[in-house]
């Protein structure tokens, strides 16, 4: 304070212009009174001082800070733009109700929220080493990658890499920035990559889902065909009938054949009495066919109907019974497999059509302007957010001295 | 030297403006209330009964969300009613303090002050009594209730710079209050109350986004739901607000004394 009054020069060259007036050392005062007043004010030790440190900071000390951004879309084949606009609308008309919907698809979400989380933090570590890449010497001490534990690292990581999200066009910005241009696009490069084989994975992962359960069902009925295949070759072994349809067919046909032979014979045998004695031997032969003819009806029907007394033997209706429900079983199953094979062809079709893809719209740029860190915004938004402060502060401090005055 | 003695003086004034600043809140309790003991449980009955009942109505007439509809706008409505209250007797303020100004302690902003303590603790002990019975009911605690305190006090400060403003208007243009008013209520609908910035289409959500008032709201429900939605605040912003609002808000008050002594 003392030698910047000494060294102030206005004091010479008013002395050497005008030596009347400088006689008198009092009105040269105020003037040096003036800065030194200045700097001394709360004003400038709460305002203009620190504001100045920032911009020290960020013009002189501050690295220059390169960026990398990349664009792309995710996309799948399955539901195109149409419909996803449709249920952006349909989200939209029904917020008001408090149904939350969102606004972009499920897999453009899980690529961002992947993209900023610690698995993708550590995948790109691993590749390209992080520490190393925002600890380099041209790096600031303020700027650079302070704490090395994955946590932090994910922190700091955040701060550095943005990835937004454009809810209407669906356009998802990847925005990475570190102290060298190279740095920047390689690491960009890296994520870009990682979130290419994480949508590839949900992919394949989402194409395996519908075509194993389509495969299951169609195993299933397979099984059903072999099975009622199998059980109707065993039934024919066991029964040593062919078609119990068939037999069934067979045995009404010869029973009608039996019951017309009996009814003729007894046709016969009423127009015989008429002109022979009852006693003639010719009458005889026919009656003994009729009897032939009833104890023959009698034994078909109990074959047919009747269970044996010895159990073994099976009766045709039974027979019967269980060879309808075989060929139904059989014909069942083969609806089965048709459906089924059909519904595999859909879901392979379903498969190919639901490929989720990313495509890139903006490749990683190689930085050649430091765009970070922004230098003026900061040192301004600094300056008037200190300058409001102070105000609000004056405010109240000349309020509280009110009180005390 | 002088520096010392000047921060002396100032903490005097102070500690001064402290003790106004409690006795105008039992002067204001006095005469809003009378002497009464029932008096003063009005002043929690209140918003009790108002943010009850606006929760029952919409607990009754709207579809079941994941947050409960009852919740959701009870506990949103005594936020909003921080904000009502301050601003609604904002532009009474002057009027019915004016002759405490003759007293040479008393200066224009302790009036507020005074007021708005009123209001905010008033409100949180509902806010808090309100949470105690919905856990007691159905057993739901605030995922964290430091950011829902963080919500009432950013509100309450908010709400006092929009009052200095209030009432500077008032004191300058006779009849304004009825403006004030009606910006009060047309705000109810924008605040954030009856939304989540989630559930807004996209060009929807952007414009709520400019109103401080559902950067709060979305604080609060955060506080309260957290981790059931994705809650959208720029606390910043908020602040940045409440910055310029106080000082613009205390200039006026100045400039407001200045006119009202001379009357």
């Amino acid at each position: 304070m003392t030698t910047s009054m000494k060294l102030s020069p206005p004091i010479t060259l008013s002395d050497a212009s005008a030596s009347p007036l400088s006689l008198s050392p009092e009105p040269e005062l105020p003037p040096q009174a003036w800065y030194v007043r200045f700097w001394r004010r709360p004003f400038f030790l709460i305002v203009i001082l620190p504001s100045l440190i920032v911009a020290l900071y960020f013009y002189a000390i501050a690295a220059p800070q390169y960026v990398s951004e990349a664009r792309f879309v995710v996309s799948s084949r399955g539901s195109d733009g149409g419909a996803a606009a449709a249920m952006r609308g349909m989200a939209g008309a029904s917020a008001f109700g408090g149904l939350g919907g969102g606004m972009a698809s499920s897999e453009t979400n899980s690529v961002r929220d992947f993209l900023s989380s610690l698995d993708a933090v550590m995948d790109a570590n691993a590749k390209l080493d992080l520490i190393a890449l925002w600890r380099r010497p041209e790096a600031d001490f303020l700027a650079q990658l302070w704490d090395t534990e994955p946590e932090l690292l994910t922190r700091f990581y955040n701060r550095m890499v943005t990835v937004s999200l454009d809810p209407s066009t669906n356009v998802t910005t990847l925005h990475v920035r570190s102290f060298r241009p190279e740095d920047s696009k390689a690491l960009a490069e890296t994520l870009l990559a990682s979130a290419e084989s994480l949508v590839n994975r949900l992919s394949e992962r989402s194409r395996n889902e519908t075509l194993r359960v389509a495969r299951q069902e169609m195993d299933i009925a397979e099984q059903r065909v072999q099975e009622s295949r199998t059980a109707l070759v065993q039934f024919r072994e066991q029964e040593q009938e062919l078609d119990s349809a068939g037999a069934v067919q067979a045995a009404v046909v010869l029973r009608g054949q039996l019951e017309a032979a009996l009814a003729q014979s007894r046709a016969e045998l009423t127009e015989r009495l008429k002109f022979m004695r009852p006693d003639n031997p010719a009458l005889q032969v026919t009656r003994n066919r009729i009897e032939a003819l009833e104890r023959q009806i009698v034994a078909e029907r109990t074959r047919h109907t009747e269970t044996t007394v010895g159990g073994g033997g099976a009766v045709l209706a039974r027979q019967l019974a269980s060879y309808e429900r075989l060929m139904l079983e059989r014909e069942f199953a083969d609806k089965q497999l048709a459906s089924a094979t059909a519904s595999l062809e859909t879901a392979r079709l379903e498969a190919q059509r639901q490929q989720i893809f990313l495509s890139r719209i903006v490749e990683p740029n190689l930085a050649v302007y430091p765009l970070y860190p922004r230098r003026f915004v900061n040192v301004a938004s600094i300056l008037v957010g200190l300058a409001i402060a102070y105000g609000i502060g004056w405010l109240l401090v000349v309020g509280m001295r009110e009180h005390a005055g | 030297m002088n520096g010392q003695g000047e921060v002396a003086l100032v903490l005097r004034g102070a500690r001064l403006q402290l003790r106004v600043i409690g006795a105008l809140i039992i002067r204001e309790m006095h005469t809003r209330f009378g002497r009464h003991y029932m008096g003063y449980i009005w002043l929690y009955f209140e918003p009790l009964l108002l943010g009850v009942c606006i929760g029952l109505i919409h607990a009754w007439r709207d579809r079941p969300t994941a947050f409960g509809p009852f919740e959701f706008h009870a506990v949103g409505y005594i936020l909003f009613f921080v904000f009502r209250g301050i601003l609604n007797r904002a532009t009474m303020a002057i009027k019915m303090n004016q002759a405490l100004l003759y007293h040479r302690s008393v200066t224009l902003p302790d009036v507020f002050f005074a007021r708005h303590m009123i209001e905010f603790l008033s409100c949180t002990g509902v806010m808090l009594a309100m949470l105690f019975g919905l856990f007691a009911v159905n057993g739901s605690l605030p995922e964290s209730p430091l950011k829902m305190a963080f919500a009432m006090i950013m509100m309450a400060l908010f709400s006092q710079g929009l009052a200095f403003l209030a009432a500077a208007l008032t004191a300058a243009i006779e009849g304004s209050e009825r403006l004030v008013h009606a910006v009060t209520y047309l705000l109810l609908p924008a605040s954030g109350l009856f939304f989540l910035v989630e559930w807004l289409p996209e060009w929807l959500a952007q414009i709520a986004l400019w109103i401080p008032m559902v950067h709060i709201f979305e604080l609060l429900r955060d506080g309260q739901f957290g981790s059931r939605f994705r809650a959208e605040y720029d606390l910043a912003y908020v602040i940045g607000w409440i910055m310029i609002t106080h000082l613009i808000g205390l200039a006026a008050l100045r400039i407001t004394r200045a006119r009202v002594g001379l009357e």
